[in-house]
């Protein structure tokens, strides 16, 4: 049985399970956790999404609140709450993109807070500060971007321009084949990360975990570049 | 999340927008973006080498009224500047200029960005185009 918390029962005193008292059974309030404990699940990346949904489904029905109709308003308002947490924490994890900005968040990674801090350093060191898109993706991304322009008024005029449809089209492949590979990158960081979940606190774990974590932000941060890019370029075909 | 009249004015009538020619020795290009919302701006520059004061500056910005905003008032400010000068340009600046709401203050970081990376790419010209008056001088 998942999520085994140590605190009391509210109601009959004895040790308590995260949702339900062991004992008794009785609905708990909720406390605050992360996602990942709610369910029970260590803060590991390859989750197993069959039992997640189990889980859920197993949750979900116990903590309804037509279940608590009858309850007392503690009992009643606890089940709403701890039905509400459920939800969100069950679409977040479910979602691999989701579950990975979720952990970062968790780890205090803060993507604009890092960009600022970059750019302050930059200016007060004098030394060039590393874009976390890279040169040639920004290349290809402004170029793209022109050859968008040039349909959009193309569209306007009534014009029609094969060789810039073609040229379109290819960026687009390219585009989302990039974006395919982008999520292998983040798979493979998701390993490092359970391996060092697995290897507890040892020597340099920190130092290690950082530099996963960072490099996961690294990855994500291209892939949503990656995919505003290739909505803007369907919107402009489509329109 | 509406704009302010500053933002809506550079929106509307954008200044120095344009390009020029990248392999010129005395043109530095920034190109740089931002992944929170998948801007993208480029930054030129103009360097007289005798004064190394910014003659003239270009931008082209794909993205939100923001990027947009930001790059434009960034080459307003840069021109007439020099070099020096113009790195002292700071996001903050650009963020109370055109009174930008939290959610937007990445574009003027971006825009600062812009400035240096196309600072930097200038300097790097300049080291490659006169090792041999650097070697005479030591």
């Amino acid at each position: 049985m998942p999520g085994e918390a140590t605190s009391s029962c509210w109601s009959c005193g004895t040790m308590r399970a995260v949702h339900f008292c062991s004992s008794c059974g009785k609905v708990q309030p909720p406390v605050p956790v992360d996602y990942f404990t709610f369910f029970g699940f260590p803060r590991k990346l390859n989750l197993d999404t069959s039992a997640l949904e189990k889980e859920f489904y197993a949750l979900s029905r116990r903590l309804h609140p037509d279940v608590f109709g009858q309850a007392d308003t503690r009992e009643r308002s606890w089940s709403l709450e701890q039905s509400s947490m459920l939800n969100d924490a069950y679409r977040t994890l479910k979602d691999p993109i989701k579950r990975t900005e979720y952990l970062l968040r968790l780890e205090g990674v803060e993507l604009e807070e890092q960009s600022k801090q970059a750019t302050e350093k930059a200016r007060a060191t004098g030394e060039l500060k590393k874009q976390v898109v890279p040169p040639d993706l920004l290349e290809e991304v402004f170029e793209l971007n022109m050859h968008l322009e040039e349909l959009r008024i193309q569209k306007k005029l009534g014009e029609d321009d094969p060789a810039l449809l073609e040229e379109i089209g290819k960026a687009k492949l390219s585009l989302e084949e990039k974006y395919e590979a982008l999520f292998n990158e983040l798979k493979t960081e998701w390993n490092n990360w359970d391996k060092s979940v697995d290897n507890g606190t040892a020597d340099g774990t920190n130092d290690d975990r950082r530099r996963i974590l960072d490099k996961m932000l690294d990855v994500l941060n291209r892939r949503n570049y990656v995919r505003n890019l290739v909505r803007d370029v369907n919107e402009a075909l489509e329109n | 999340m509406s704009y302010s009249d500053k933002v809506i004015d550079h929106y509307n009538n954008p200044r120095n927008v344009g390009s020029m020619d990248k392999k010129d020795a005395d043109v530095g290009t920034g190109l740089v973006g931002a992944p929170e919302c998948g801007d993208v701006m480029k930054l030129q520059i103009k360097v007289n080498p005798q004064t190394n004061i910014i003659e003239d500056a270009k931008f082209k910005t794909f993205g939100c009224g923001s990027a947009i905003a930001s790059s434009s008032l960034a080459t307003e400010w840069v021109k007439g500047k020099t070099v020096d000068q113009a790195l002292e340009i700071k996001n903050t600046e650009i963020v109370k200029e055109l009174a930008l709401p939290p959610v937007k203050i990445h574009c003027s970081v971006l825009a600062e960005d812009a400035i240096r990376a196309a600072i930097g790419d200038w300097k790097k010209k300049q080291e490659a185009t006169k090792p041999a008056a650097v070697q005479a001088a030591q």
